[in-house]
């Protein structure tokens, strides 16, 4: 049953991944007016090829330590502390960089530029999480 | 108070590795280093296994260090 449910979320989180590169392919398509299907070839491919390494490494891992399981109580409790530092780090450290461009003058903020700052946090947060679940 | 346990020595002395506790138990290797250094309280639940694991009564895995060194003052008394 475990292995069940396991195996159903690795498919969802694939199928929404595919699933959201594909409505930017679709996106690109419509606004360039030509739907470049080369780039969702490199969508299901990216996705499922980085599955599949994902897969290895663990099988990997499993052969090597044993059948040690990846996160216990004390990963999950460094993880939540993290998690509250972070938090006000996120908060304080946002405030302070609009007070401080709104200091040099600026006065609007282009969506694309928001994106790329959400995608630096979200890769900062992630790789953050990663380091102080294996201390 | 600082709670302190003999994990390491009666894990040494049953001859189990770090890596075998964590596969029986369930938990990290990482998990049983720093429970072994003092570094990490286990929760109740993890103690209870711990306990039922080694087969032993609880005050002879966790100890409060003042028990400690009340233990140590009473010894050097006598």
């Amino acid at each position: 049953m475990k292995k069940r449910y396991e195996i159903m979320i690795y498919l969802f989180v694939i199928g929404m991944i595919i699933v959201g590169g594909l409505l930017g392919v679709y996106f690109i398509g419509k606004e360039e007016g030509e739907y470049n299907f080369e780039l969702a070839l490199a969508v299901i491919v990216g996705s499922v090829g980085g599955f599949v390494i994902f897969s290895l490494y663990s099988t990997w891992r499993k052969k090597r330590n044993g059948n040690v399981p990846e996160v216990d109580e004390r990963s999950l409790l460094l993880i939540k502390r993290y998690l509250l530092i972070v938090l006000y780090f996120i908060l304080i450290g946002s405030g302070a960089i609009l007070l401080v461009l709104y200091a040099i003058g600026i006065q609007t903020i282009e969506v694309g530029m928001l994106i790329v700052y959400m995608m630096i946090l979200y890769m900062l947060i992630g790789i953050g999480a990663v380091v102080v679940k294996r201390l | 108070m600082r709670v302190i346990n003999h994990i390491k020595e009666i894990r040494q002395k049953r001859g189990i590795t770090q890596v075998k506790m964590a596969e029986d138990l369930q938990i990290t290797r990482q998990t049983i280093n720093a429970i072994e250094k003092n570094k990490y309280n286990p929760s109740l639940e993890l103690a209870l296994k711990l306990i039922a694991y080694f087969d032993v009564p609880i005050e002879e895995i966790f100890y409060l260090e003042e028990e400690v060194t009340r233990r140590n003052k009473h010894e050097k008394t006598l």
